[in-house]
Parts: C-alpha cells; sequence; structure tokens
C-alpha cells in the first residue's frame, strides 16, 4: 500500500511562505485563498518567549471528517491517502469545511482578481470556473503526482512529482513521501525524530507529521498543548467564527427542529381530537422553509439532488432523505388526515431532526456542535419547541382546559428535559475546552438554556397549567429561548478548532518547550 | 485551469536578483505566451547552494509582470510644478519623443561641460537594492561609463539602511564588503541583531536551515524576537544600540576570565598585528631605517622588525625600545628605549573595564547570561585544531558573530565590527573554515576575486585604496554631491565608493549647503531606477523636497510611486520576466552567496514586453546613439561594463564599436564571451545554448572561500586589534577639514581610534534629538527600530497584492510591534490604530501585540507610507521612515546613519 504523508520539520522551517506562495502559483488560488500556508506562533512571557512556524494545509487526514460528512461523495480519498474533491459533484454546501478541523476547505463563490478591476492575463487564463461556489483544498498536487507516478517518478524524491509546496521550500523544511515504505525519506524522518501531529486527540489521522527534536530515541508522550484562553498576538491562529454556514442554515435547524416537533406533536394529538391541519401545515411550511432557506446558501444550488449521494455516512444526505418522507407522507396527512400517514410522516420528521442533530455532531471542525451531548440537545429543543408552538396555538384556538393541561405538563417536561440536556452538553463543554468565544456565546443571555433561566419558563409554565394565556406565554419563552440557542449555536458560537502546536520546536542546539492551544479555556 | 485547451506551453529560465542575497535560478511557465507559474530552477540543484530554488519574492514576478498598475507607455510631464500635492500630468508620448527629450537635455549637459559650477558631474544616477538593479538593466552601465562623471550619491537608503560599518571596515580588515559565518561548518553563531532567515536569501535560510539540523547554537541578540530569533536557540532580548557594550564584555571575558592559552596565540602573533610594538604617542614605534614596525622577539630578547624571521613575538609586557614614530602627515618622533607594549597588550588593558557585569547595566542584559555567551565561544572555537580542504591543511574554528541593520551601521557601528572582527582573530576564526568569512569585495579590485583583491600594503597589511589626507594629496571636493572624498577615507574611490559615502549628506545638502564645501548644485538630468527614495529614505518630506526642486528627472518607471510623481519622463522598460541579460553567478557574492561553482545564468524572457515597455539594453544602446556615445559604448560593453568582457585569451567577440548592436547581438555576444571564459577558450556557445541550459558553470574552489591560504602564501597580517593606520588617518583629516575651516565634522572625527572605546550611544541619540529639536525626551518613551522581511526586503513589490497577502501570515507586517505591557499602560488593544510620533514626523498605524519584544521598544517592519504607489498606498502600514530625521549628529565618521529613533505612541480613537 502506499500512504502520501507530508513531514514538516519545525526547526527547519522559517515562516518564509515560499511554499505559500508556490501554491498558490501551481494551483492559482484565488486572492485570499491559501490551501498551504505556515502559521506563526509565539509562547511565554517575555523575556521568556519563543516563537515557532507551523506549515499548514489539508492534513489528507486517515480519517476524514470532510469525506464521511460530504452529502455527495465529491469528496474521496484514494487508496494513496490523498483525499480530493470533484468539483463537478460538490454542491458547495460547506458541510465539509465545518468538519474540518484545519480550516482547511474553502469555497469562492465569484471569481477575484488581484487588483481588483479587470483581471490580469493570467487569472484569465487560469481561471477555473469549475472552483466556484464548491469546495476546495490542497490537493497534495495530485495531478503532478499522477503525472510523476506515470513517468516513473518518485513522490517527494523528483520535484516532477512532488507537491509545489515541497518543491520550492527554500529551508528544505517540508518533505512528502510515502509512509508505507519504511526505506522512504518520510518513514526515516519519523524514524529519527521526535514528532506530533496537530489536533492528535481529534482521531482524524492527519496526514502531515511535525517533527520538533532529534532523539526519537528518548521519546515520551506527549502532553496535549496547554490552553491559553487569551494570548497575547495569536489571534490569526486562536479559534475564528465559521462563516459558511449563516442565519440560512440557522434557520434550517430553528424550523427544522421547531416544525418536525410541532408535527409530531400534531399528529400525536390528532391520535385524540380531529387533526389541526394548519398545525401540520404550519410545521411542513416550517420544514420546507429551513431547507429553502439552505439551499439559497450553498454553492451550486441547482445540482442539489446531488446532497442524496451519500447515505453511507454523510448526515446531510440522511437529512434529505429523511426530508422526503416527511413531505410525502406529511402532504398525505393533510390531505387523508389519520395515523396512517401521520406516522410515518411523524417518524419520518423524528428523523429529520436527529439527522441535523447528528449532522452537527459530525462536524469535528466546530467544537462546540461536535460535543456529544449536542445530539440529545437538538432533538429535545425541537421538540421542545413543537409541543410549545402546539401549545401557543390550542391557546389561541381556545382548547379547552384539560387538553391544554395535557399540553402544558408535556411542555413542562420537555422543558425540564431541555435544560438537563443543556447542562449536561454545557457541562461536558466546559469539561473537556472549547474555544472562548464559543462558551462566551453560549453563556450569553440569548442563547442560554440553564436551569436557572429554564425554571423561570417552567414557572410560566406551571402557572399556565391554569391560565391558557399564560401558557401561551410560556410557550412563546420556550420558543424564544431555544431558537436563540440554536441561532446563536450556528452563528455566534460555532468558533472552529483553530490551530494548535504541541510542542516548540528545538532550534538547533536549543531545547524544545511546550506548545500552545490558543483561544481555548476549559471553564 | 482552464478548460480550453491551451495552445503553447513551454518554460524559459531566468534568475532572481530582487534582493542582496542573490542571485538565484528559477523557471517560468508560460501559456499561450503568458507567464503565469514561477517554479525553482531544479536542474540547478546541484550547483546552487540552495538546490536551485527561490524565495517568495520571485513568486511575485507574475503579478508583477501582469500588473494592470504598469505604466506602458513612455510618458511626459506636463505640469511644470512639481511636488507631492502637484499633478505631473503626464501624458502617453512616443519613445522617439522621450528619448530626443533626453538625449536634448544630455547633449546639453555634455556641451556644458561634464561637471557643474561646484564641480559636481551634470548627470546623477540612482539605483536601489544594494547594486542588483545592475543585473536587471542590461547596458546601461556601459552607457553610464560611455557618458564620464555620473553622481551617485542621492541614495536610497544605503548608509542608512544598509550594514555600512561592515562593508567599510570588513572590506578594510578582511575583504569583506558582506560579512557571514562559515555556515556549512560553524558550530556557535553569536548574531547581533542580525536577520538572516528575512534578509540572507534561500542560501542563507537552506545553510542555517542545514547548520540547525546538525545542532549548531546560535544566540539571537536583539531587542525583538525576529524571524531569525525564533530559529536560534536562545534568544537574548537586548537593549537597542547597546550591542558594543555586550560585545566588549565577551572581549572582557577572553582577555580576562580565561587562560590566555585558551587563545589562539599563534594566529595572534603571526597573522595579526597584536606584537606590533606601540610607541608613547600612539603610533607604531618603527625601524628608524626600513620604517617596519617593530616587535619584541622573546627569543633575541630585543626589538626586530615585524617581517624578520624566526621570532617568537611578545603579545604582553614592557619593554625599554628605541626606534622612529610616525604620526599624522609624516611627523616624526624618535625615541630612545622607550617604554612600550606590544597592541595586543593595549587591548587587554583597553576592555579591561568592560565587564560583563559593567555591560549587563547597560543592555539590561544579566551579566551570567553575558560571561556563558563568552565562555561559549571559547568552548565551541575548537583552538589548534585543523581541517582539510581542497587539500589545504587550514584551521578549523566554528564560531561566528555575525552583526545586523542598525548594530553595524551609525555611530556604535565601527566598535561592533571592530570587536567582532577581534574576536575572531582571539580564537584565529578569522577567514579560517567555520568561522567568520567575507563574501565579497566591493571597493577593493578586482571585485569579483577576494583572493586577487589581496594586495600587499604598508606594515604586512593588506593594502586599502582609502581617499587620501596627507597635505597635497587630500581632495577637498568630491565627484560627488555628498563629499565621500572630502570626508570619508575608507569610503575609498571605486565605482560603488558613492554609493557608500555618506548618501543622506547628499539630501541634507540640498536643503541647506554645509560650510566650506562646492555649493549644492542639482543634478541637470537625473536618472532613477528600482529605487523609491521618497519612501525609502529618512526624513521622507525633505527627500521629496529635495527631488521636486531637480530641473530634469528621468524614471524608469514600472507603476506610478512616490519619486516618479516627480519626475519628467518615465521610460517603462521590460521587466525581470521581459528583458534578456546575462549574469555571472556563483564564486563567492554577497551575504551566502558563497558557492562551489561559478559561472553564468541567463535571464530569458518569459514575455513579451506589456504595452510600449522596452528592453533596456535598447534603451541604453538608444540613449548612446543619440548623444554620439555608441563607440564608447560597444567599447565599454567589451570591455566588460555590462558584466562579462567580450574578449580574452584565445577568444575576441567584441562587438563592432561603430554601429548600434539589437540586443540579441549583444547579449549573444556575451554569452559566446562567457562560455569561452568558463572553457579557458575551447567552446564559444551563444545565446542559444543559454537559452536551452538557462546557466553555464565550472567548479569554483571552496577553498577561495576562505581568505587565510592567501593571507599565508603573501606572509600578510590582518590589522587588528590596533588600528594605527586610522588613527594617523583620522588627524590628517581633522587637519585637512580645519585647515579649510570645516569644523562641523569634528565629532566624526573622534570616532578614529586605535581601539574605540564605549560611548554612549543611547545618550548620543537622545542628547541629538533634544537639542535639535528642542524637546524633552521623556515625551518620546519608545525606541522605534525597524527589519527586514523576506516578502518585502530590496523587492520593490509593496504594490504587489500577493506580496502583501502571505506577508500577513508572518506577525508584524502591517503595523506597529509592541509589548502588551506596555501597550496596557497606554490603554492599547490589539488592532487599535494609533499615531507614532518622533520629534521629526508621525506616521500612524495598527498595534500589533506581541511578548517578543522589549516593553521599551517598538518596532515597524519595512518601508511603507506609500502615498503614490498602487495598492501600496491603501495599506495603511506605518514606516519609520517618516520618523527618522537626517542629522549630522546622528552620523558616524563613515557617513552613515540608524534606523533608530525615540517616539511617543498615541491612541487615535478610532478602533478596527
Amino acid at each position: 500500500m502506499t500512504r502520501y504523508v507530508i513531514v514538516a520539520d519545525l526547526n527547519r522551517c522559517v515562516g518564509c511562505q515560499t511554499c505559500t506562495s508556490a501554491c498558490k502559483h501551481a494551483n492559482a488560488t484565488a486572492p485570499g485563498i491559501q490551501w498551504r500556508k505556515v502559521l506563526d506562533f509565539e509562547v511565554g512571557d517575555f523575556p521568556d518567549v519563543s516563537r515557532a512556524f507551523l506549515p499548514v494545509g489539508c492534513m489528507h487526514c486517515d480519517d476524514p471528517p470532510c469525506l464521511d460528512v460530504c452529502p455527495t461523495t465529491a469528496t474521496r480519498k484514494r487508496a494513496d491517502g490523498i483525499v480530493t474533491i470533484d468539483y463537478d459533484v460538490c454542491i458547495g454546501c460547506a458541510y465539509c469545511a465545518v468538519a474540518c478541523p484545519y480550516q482547511a476547505r474553502f469555497r469562492v463563490d465569484e471569481p477575484a482578481v488581484a487588483f481588483g478591476g479587470k483581471a490580469m492575463r493570467h487569472e484569465d487564463l487560469l481561471e477555473d470556473p469549475a472552483r466556484i461556489g464548491v469546495a476546495q483544498k490542497c490537493t497534495m498536487c495530485v495531478d503532478l503526482i499522477d503525472a510523476g507516478l506515470s513517468q516513473g517518478l518518485t513522490p517527494g524524491v523528483d520535484p516532477g512529482a512532488t507537491p509545489a509546496c515541497v518543491s520550492s521550500c527554500i529551508a528544505g523544511a517540508l518533505h512528502m513521501g510515502d509512509l508505507d515504505d519504511p526505506n522512504s525519506n518520510v518513514s526515516k524522518l519519523l524514524r529519527e525524530n521526535r514528532h506530533f501531529r496537530m489536533h492528535e486527540d481529534l482521531g482524524t489521522g492527519p496526514g502531515i507529521y511535525y517533527l520538533y527534536d532529534k532523539g526519537i530515541g528518548d521519546h515520551t508522550a506527549i502532553e496535549p498543548a496547554p490552553m491559553v484562553a487569551d494570548p497575547v498576538g495569536l489571534a490569526a491562529v486562536s479559534p475564528k467564527l465559521q462563516t459558511n454556514w449563516d442565519w440560512r442554515a440557522a434557520a434550517n435547524f430553528i424550523l427544522g427542529g421547531a416544525g418536525t416537533g410541532l408535527f409530531a406533536t400534531t399528529v400525536i394529538a390528532g391520535l385524540f381530537e380531529p387533526v389541526h391541519w394548519w398545525a401540520a401545515f404550519l410545521a411542513l411550511a416550517m420544514v420546507g422553509t429551513g431547507l429553502f432557506c439552505v439551499w439559497l446558501e450553498i454553492g451550486r444550488p441547482w445540482r442539489f439532488l446531488n446532497v442524496l449521494r451519500n447515505p453511507g455516512t454523510s448526515w446531510m444526505t440522511r437529512e434529505a432523505m429523511a426530508a422526503a418522507p416527511f413531505f410525502g407522507f406529511g402532504a398525505l396527512y393533510l390531505l387523508w388526515p389519520g395515523w396512517m400517514a401521520g406516522v410515518p410522516a411523524a417518524v419520518s420528521g423524528l428523523a429529520f431532526v436527529y439527522c441535523q442533530a447528528r449532522i452537527l455532531r459530525a462536524a469535528k471542525g466546530i467544537p462546540a456542535w461536535r460535543q456529544p451531548g449536542i445530539a440529545t440537545l437538538v432533538v429535545i429543543t425541537g421538540l421542545t419547541e413543537g409541543v410549545a408552538l402546539f401549545g401557543v396555538m390550542a391557546v389561541l384556538m381556545g382548547f379547552e382546559f384539560m387538553e391544554l393541561a395535557i399540553v402544558g405538563s408535556g411542555l413542562m417536561v420537555l422543558i425540564a428535559l431541555r435544560a438537563l440536556a443543556w447542562q449536561t452538553y454545557r457541562g461536558a463543554l466546559g469539561t473537556a475546552g472549547a474555544p472562548v468565544g464559543a462558551l462566551n456565546a453560549l453563556d450569553q443571555g440569548r442563547a442560554n438554556l440553564s436551569a436557572r433561566v429554564q425554571a423561570v419558563v417552567l414557572g410560566v409554565a406551571i402557572i399556565g397549567l391554569f391560565n391558557p394565556p399564560v401558557l401561551a406565554l410560556a410557550g412563546v419563552l420556550v420558543v424564544v429561548t431555544g431558537w436563540g440557542f440554536k441561532h446563536t449555536l450556528i452563528t455566534r458560537a460555532a468558533f472552529n478548532q483553530g490551530y494548535a502546536i504541541t510542542r516548540m520546536p528545538a532550534r538547533g542546539a536549543g531545547v524544545s518547550a511546550p506548545g500552545i492551544k490558543p483561544g481555548w479555556a476549559t471553564e | 485551469m482552464s478548460t480550453s485547451a491551451p495552445t503553447t506551453r513551454k518554460s524559459v529560465s531566468s534568475y532572481c536578483y530582487q534582493c542582496v542575497a542573490g542571485p538565484d535560478l528559477l523557471k517560468v511557465d508560460i501559456q499561450d505566451g503568458i507567464p503565469y507559474q514561477i517554479r525553482p530552477n531544479a536542474s540547478a540543484a546541484d550547483i546552487h547552494p540552495a538546490a536551485g530554488k527561490v524565495c517568495v519574492k520571485a513568486f511575485g514576478l507574475i503579478q508583477k509582470t501582469n500588473n494592470p498598475n504598469r505604466i506602458q507607455t513612455p510618458m511626459m510631464r506636463t505640469n511644470p510644478k512639481k511636488g507631492r500635492n502637484q499633478d505631473p500630468g503626464f501624458k502617453p508620448v512616443s519613445w522617439d519623443a522621450a528619448l530626443d527629450a533626453i538625449s536634448k537635455k544630455l547633449n546639453k549637459a555634455r556641451a556644458d561641460g561634464l561637471k557643474d559650477e561646484s564641480g559636481f558631474p551634470r548627470v546623477a544616477a540612482s539605483f536601489g537594492g544594494g547594486g542588483t538593479p545592475t543585473v536587471y538593466m542590461g547596458t546601461f552601465p556601459a552607457f553610464l561609463s560611455a557618458w564620464g562623471p555620473v553622481d551617485m550619491s542621492f541614495g536610497s537608503g544605503q548608509g542608512v539602511k544598509c550594514y555600512h560599518s561592515e562593508h567599510l571596515y570588513g572590506e578594510l580588515w578582511h575583504r569583506a564588503f558582506t560579512v557571514s559565518p562559515d555556515t556549512p561548518l560553524v558550530e556557535l553563531i553569536l548574531s547581533f541583531g542580525a536577520n538572516v532567515e528575512a534578509s540572507g536569501g534561500v542560501c542563507g535560510v537552506k545553510r542555517h536551515a542545514d547548520a540547525r539540523d546538525r545542532g549548531v547554537k546560535r544566540i539571537q541578540v536583539e531587542p525583538h524576537l525576529s524571524v531569525t530569533g525564533a530559529c536560534s536557540a536562545q534568544w537574548v532580548p537586548i537593549k537597542p544600540k547597546t550591542d558594543p557594550a555586550f560585545m566588549f564584555a565577551l572581549l572582557h571575558v577572553l582577555l580576562h576570565e580565561i587562560p590566555r592559552d585558551r587563545l589562539d596565540i599563534a594566529f595572534l602573533k603571526r597573522r595579526t598585528s597584536s606584537p606590533y610594538l606601540v610607541a608613547p604617542n600612539g603610533f607604531y614605534l618603527r625601524d628608524p631605517d626600513s620604517l617596519k614596525p617593530l616587535i619584541w622577539d622573546l627569543k633575541t630578547a630585543r626589538a626586530v622588525a615585524y617581517d624578520t624571521a624566526d621570532t617568537d613575538p611578545a603579545l604582553e609586557g614592557e619593554f625599554a625600545v628605541s626606534g622612529l614614530e610616525t604620526g599624522p602627515d609624516d611627523v616624526e618622533w624618535t625615541h630612545k628605549d622607550a617604554p612600550v607594549r606590544p597592541a595586543f597588550a593595549h587591548l587587554v588593558a583597553h576592555v579591561e573595564p568592560y565587564t560583563p557585569e559593567w555591560a549587563s547595566a547597560i543592555c539590561d542584559v544579566k551579566s551570567a547570561i553575558i560571561r556563558d555567551t563568552g565562555m561559549q565561544y571559547i568552548d565551541h572555537a575548537h583552538v589548534g585544531e585543523t581541517i582539510e580542504v581542497d587539500g589545504q591543511v587550514m584551521p578549523f574554528r566554528p564560531v561566528a558573530i555575525s552583526l545586523g541593520k542598525t548594530v553595524c551601521n551609525g555611530w556604535g557601528g565601527y566598535e561592533c565590527v571592530w570587536a567582532r572582527t577581534l574576536m575572531a582573530c582571539l580564537i584565529g576564526g578569522l577567514e579560517v573554515p567555520g568561522g567568520t568569512l567575507g563574501t565579497t569585495v566591493r571597493l577593493n579590485r578586482p571585485a569579483d576575486n577576494r583572493w586577487s583583491s589581496v594586495v600587499p600594503g604598508p606594515d604586512g597589511f593588506m593594502n586599502y585604496p582609502m581617499n587620501p589626507t596627507k597635505k597635497g594629496e587630500w581632495h577637498s571636493s568630491s565627484s560627488s554631491r555628498h563629499a565621500h572624498q572630502t570626508l570619508v577615507p575608507l569610503a575609498a574611490n571605486s565605482p560603488w565608493s558613492q554609493a557608500l559615502g555618506p548618501t543622506h549628506l547628499a539630501w541634507m545638502m540640498q536643503k541647506q549647503g554645509f560650510d566650506h564645501l562646492p555649493k549644492p548644485t542639482q543634478p541637470d538630468v537625473w536618472f532613477v531606477y528600482r529605487t523609491n527614495p521618497v519612501i525609502s529614505f529618512w526624513d521622507t518630506d525633505v527627500v521629496a523636497d529635495a527631488i521636486a526642486n531637480f530641473p530634469f528627472t528621468v524614471c524608469f518607471a514600472y507603476t506610478m510611486d512616490e519619486t516618479n510623481h516627480m519626475a519628467d519622463i518615465l521610460l517603462p522598460e521590460c521587466t525581470d520576466l521581459e528583458g534578456l541579460q546575462l549574469i555571472r553567478i556563483g564564486g563567492s557574492k554577497y551575504v551566502e552567496q558563497f558557492w562551489d561553482h561559478q559561472g553564468f545564468a541567463l535571464r530569458d524572457p518569459a514575455s513579451a514586453p506589456m504595452g510600449e515597455a522596452r528592453d533596456f539594453t535598447w534603451i541604453a544602446t538608444e540613449l548612446a546613439r543619440r548623444t554620439d556615445l555608441l563607440e564608447k559604448y560597444n567599447t565599454a560593453i567589451n570591455k566588460g561594463a555590462a558584466g562579462i568582457r567580450l574578449f580574452g585569451k584565445g577568444y575576441d567577440f567584441s562587438l563592432p564599436v561603430d554601429k548600434p548592436h539589437s540586443v540579441e547581438e549583444i547579449w549573444d555576444h556575451s554569452c559566446r564571451a562567457a562560455s569561452a571564459e568558463l572553457t579557458d577558450g575551447a567552446q564559444s556557445q551563444g545565446l542559444e545554448y543559454y537559452r536551452e541550459h538557462g546557466f553555464r558553470t565550472k567548479p569554483f574552489p571552496r577553498a577561495q572561500w576562505y581568505l587565510y591560504p592567501e593571507m599565508v602564501r603573501q606572509d600578510l597580517r590582518f590589522e587588528l586589534p590596533y588600528q594605527e593606520r586610522l588613527l594617523r588617518i583620522g588627524q590628517e583629516l581633522g587637519a585637512r577639514l580645519h585647515e579649510q575651516g570645516i569644523t562641523w565634522w569634528d565629532r566624526q572625527l573622534k570616532e578614529y581610534e586605535a581601539m574605540p572605546h564605549w560611548q554612549d550611544l543611547q545618550g548620543l541619540w537622545e542628547d541629538a534629538l533634544e537639542k535639535r529639536y528642542d524637546v524633552k525626551i521623556g515625551d518620546y518613551p519608545f525606541w522605534l527600530l525597524s527589519a527586514r522581511s523576506m516578502q518585502y526586503s530590496w523587492g520593490g513589490n509593496a504594490g504587489l497584492q500577493m506580496i502583501h497577502e502571505v506577508a500577513a501570515n508572518v506577525a508584524g507586517h502591517g503595523g506597529v510591534l509592541m509589548n502588551p505591557a506596555a501597550a496596557k499602560t497606554l490603554g492599547l488593544v490589539e488592532g487599535e490604530r494609533v499615531e507614532i510620533a518622533s520629534p521629526t514626523g508621525t506616521t500612524t498605524g495598527a498595534v500589533i501585540l506581541r511578548n517578543g519584544i522589549r516593553p521599551d521598544t517598538l518596532l515597524m517592519i519595512g518601508q511603507f507610507d506609500h502615498w503614490k504607489t498602487p495598492f501600496a498606498k491603501d495599506l495603511k502600514t506605518p514606516s519609520m521612515n517618516a520618523l527618522t530625521p537626517m542629522m549630522l549628529e546622528l552620523t558616524d565618521s563613515t557617513g552613515s546613519g540608524a534606523d533608530l529613533v525615540r517616539v511617543a505612541v498615541n491612541k487615535l480613537g478610532a478602533r478596527p
């Protein structure tokens, strides 16, 4: 077998950005897009400060999160370990971008030119329309590798088969080769030098190895990089709020959860009462609107059916597949109310919201999303909002006291469960550590599903058991807090993983020092 | 990539010499006539020290070539008024019209006499980048040679931004215009502000990476944690401009804190002036007959001439000796049994007060660190060991000291370069494997071979072409407007000397003349190429005003910029990837460009010229034709003014001198001559060969990296530690100046010491600023420094988007770097825009916080503050150039200043 990897010798790297520039040339990336770049880290307080440079890009992981989440199968992994993107299949949903914990994926929606106005002649020459609106990232110069292999060249040894960043590296810091070949350049380097991989704890098996010291024989377990909540001068490498998914994606989670919850509540209620078609219609409309918002957000909207191509691993595909019966049976339910259509629709809806929850859970690039408790929290939130919405409408429609009491009781249970799920989620997130920005955003009032806030909501709901208008108010509060939370979760707490350097390199005769995970904190 | 099928695809060879640390070789990929990609030249991997690679700057050349902001036709100014706020009203004109206008001015200047009423050349020229423009200007040097006297004294940064003291004293002491560790062999490098990972080019970066790989220790002594500091084993955050104290303390450690036999006594006795006896008035005691300096021979217990065979010279002790002492202007003192000591003994006494504890208080560095640094230096020196190179056994001394900008220019530069070179001598590590090497010569001749430049001079030392200071020989006026022959003996008078004179004096004189020097005049015609002094020099307003007063300025223009805004004619020349030229590569050149090969490389056009741009060689030929200088011009080319002499032993590819030649014809002849030179006349392949192969080389003996074998062969000594010659010429110079009534150079004259004493450099700056500007220095609490950046330095590429984009990945670009503790006291946060004010000017920029800088120091990387250059003018990046005054008080005796000023930081209030 062959497993191509990159080895970056941090003792040699000088942060010159020659690799960055060579990559931009070789791949004609748009201004501002850097498939390969070198980060600038600084650790310590004056005067005990050290500084190091860290080349990053697509890690061509053993277990790439981008691969599993891709709904279209545009992202693939070759037998030699190179992760590729089929620009003609990708819909530009950017799910891979939020799933990547290395910030290695980009989407360019418009042709960009360096100097504004008219493109330069080489920009015209190299403009690739296929790359507009879809995911793009380091290809490890796969075309060059393949062309070189076809000529009998050896990747990592012969420049004609070696990625541009490696060939151009003036410090000889970057190496590329076959990890499965024990005699390869990279295998030798890894045998002889201490090394780490970035975010090793995430289990992605990244394909860039960082050498930080000699003496592999003395190798001891590497401590994780210490979290530093407010590092000086490291904004460029600290977690940043993701910008791939905005309010449109948030709308899908908000309306999808509440809509499916409302539909399920409506169907359950319909088992005992005449079907409230308006509630079912509203539920379907909400979910549909959410999906429409997402459609507005993807880069290649007219390829949207490609979203169905990866049911094997992508929760986004599964979400889309769940949407189909939800809308199908849901429409039937509107036409022929009854459990035969309602139950399958409701189950599909619940599957839909579960898929949404798992979409977030699978987004390894966003610590606030990938926390395991997010799945339970998102599902319960959707159900709670659905019941709350049903309750509000029930009050407005003048339901009887007992009916309202049943709804109110269910709501109270769900409020409590939601608060519990939140507490579990938030606690685990704080214990594991998360980007400071994410924690701050989640702890803001507008996102707060904590016990204290929800106790108030619960109190209002209890009063609402005896006073329908108050019950409606409780429903509104449930919806407002739930939607606020999800909006925050998607657009404000969605700080990416950021970068980290596990060890500062030994420079020459110097000594290695602990690294840093900037912008992170535990509780 | 485009989906449309390419019609043609090819690659051509070229080189990158945008910075002084080049040249490096590259390939340009071209599709349908459009250059789109730069690649390393893998075929040069075996002959180039950095395996045929080029740095980030070279990758900017595609944007540089295709930049829509380029000037693409000759332009002529229509608004006679010049100035920043004047619209030049440039109108496109034909090449004929532009060249006619220039030749008309030139012909008039020639008719009026090549020199004006003050004796200055009527034609001046300014080129940027440490001589690198020469490799892009084709045969223009041949035109200048044909023209006659040209004033090159209007600097674009030299003297104030370069390693000025290293250039001058380096050439004096070891033919070292630039100095480098023998990086392939060194074990320990003490780097005082040298930033080789930013400005050492690809050869420097590759070699130092190799050195780190094998465990070299580099200690970076610098107020901020630069890229080089980052790559070093240890960072010592020294107080700005106190490096001489640190280095003097290192000398103290070596001379007072370790056994004497740990030094290389044999080297000191045989290869330095250490044994020379110093007479009572400070000059060498000489044999009255031969006038040779005397040494005390321990074998015979008597004083003998330094070159007496079979002696054992004393380094220490006091002896009663008779002899002759020769002072300035040949004044003589005869001594009888005078108590004299060897120069080395004087050195020992001289550095005694400079203890690590003394230096610690000055440098704000713990004495233990200084002492430990000294001990490491001696521990790694391997005194007594030898190594064989090219069959020659030489000393092996793998320790070296590097000096950076601001450390080795301006006041304090002499001290640092002296101490550095002396440190090498003490362990026998000067110009030997592993040690401290010069890599190129510029003031001594010939400039392409350091060994050949080793010519015996007085007193057993190498000769040095000082500007004369003796009565009757001294130049009371100079061939340049900065008076380099008058004021700076060390600047010599080679073609490079004008660039190494006090270049800021040329600008200062335009504002106000100096007493008793010729009246400063403006050049009738000023040529400008690859330089932008309006932003790259100091006190930029003064420079801009001076340029606005120049009557006729011709700028070879790439885009509009701050300097050519004042021009009368703009000429668009083929840029790096469009022009044709053959240059020398390899051998031993700037910085770390010492190769195992030497030869030639071609800059093969990768693109048709954009618009009406023309090859520089064509422009030079046209100017020569239109000024009736064709014969001289062609003769100059034949003699090698364009880089390659066209005739030699067994070959002659000279151009007929009586007619103009095409660009390709000229370079084809050059290629043939190059082939012949490399093969001793056996082969003569021309342009097509170089187009196919890109370059051609032959081996360069590694032994020639080191001056030591040639010094031994000629039995010469390095002129250290005692500077008798400088002491003498300083006194002579003082006499000459005073005879002419010039007293404003007196402070500089004090620098002519036999051994430099410590002077409070920070206080010198503070006092000068307080007195000149009537300010309280406490109101300007920070020291502001600048640093080079690999992405920008020398590149003239601030207008390139890609360079800006990738440079932003390296912390410090785009703002003012400061320590968070300092920022906190001012209530400043990351990204906040501030005004940085010195007593002379202001600039604005964003705060960049890093722990890797002293709290009393600020840093601005590169040179910005553009107001005209497209793209660059929108960067809002601060620059210290507007803040740095040009002051005589801050000019050292070599005519250089240092990038250093005191500043205050004020909130602008605007948050990012």
